[in-house]
């Protein structure tokens, strides 16, 4: 099973943000609080409609949230 | 170990589906050939795995907190099920293989069998799907 090369600072953002709990991100996008955690781990890559719901709680790009780790081979 | 309410609900299932359909093969064995003790039995197994998923989740939604499922689950369900479907796919092709190689051999294959072979598919395929999403949960994808 290929893991995702896809990054994320939610952890980071959680704590500028007043250290926001999990629950309460879980509850502002819409998914439970396991799947916050198992996104923080990078054990799951979101659908791209929690992605942006994410960048927007934290009121930011979704670059600053998520990143892609191109593997070599597929870099134009 | 901190365990979801979806996590909690899978296990409750599986080890349900283990005891019952344990139980259920353990006693037709003993009475090979009577179909009709099989499917008293079978009955019994069904009422008694819809009771015990009643009473489990009635427990389990005192106990914690229930969640509605969200995209996670459902991609993750999405994969237990394809994964089943093999497992039963698997077995619908063994279960005929053996009904024609018995056929061709002229080897009687009784209703019986049949019956509790593809029941033993399609319970395995369940426990496959169940396994799966644990599997999953736990080790993320």
């Amino acid at each position: 099973m290929a893991k995702a090369n896809i990054r994320n600072n939610i952890r980071r953002l959680r704590f500028d943000r007043s250290e926001m709990t999990q629950q309460e991100l879980a509850e502002k996008i819409g998914v439970t609080r396991q799947t916050v955690i198992a996104i923080e781990g990078d054990k799951y890559s979101p659908s791209l409609e929690v992605a942006f719901r994410i960048a927007r709680v934290f009121g930011v790009p979704l670059e600053e949230v998520f990143q892609y780790d191109a593997p070599d081979s597929q870099v134009a | 170990m901190d365990m979801s309410y979806q996590e909690w609900s899978i296990m409750g299932s599986l080890a349900a589906m283990l005891v019952v359909y344990g139980y259920y093969f353990a006693a037709v064995l003993r009475h090979d050939g009577q179909l009709e003790f099989a499917l008293g039995r079978l009955i019994f197994a069904v009422i008694a795995i819809v009771v015990i998923e009643i009473v489990y989740h009635i427990v389990l939604a005192l106990e914690t907190h229930p969640e509605p499922k969200d995209e996670r689950d459902v991609v993750i369900e999405a994969k237990a099920y394809r994964n089943a479907y093999f497992a039963y796919s698997t077995g619908a092709f063994l279960v005929i293989s053996a009904v024609i190689a018995a056929g061709l051999a002229r080897v009687a294959i009784t209703p019986f069998l049949v019956v509790n072979l593809v029941l033993l598919f399609m319970v395995l395929a369940e426990v496959v799907k169940l396994v799966t999403q644990l599997l999953y949960y736990r080790k993320g994808f």
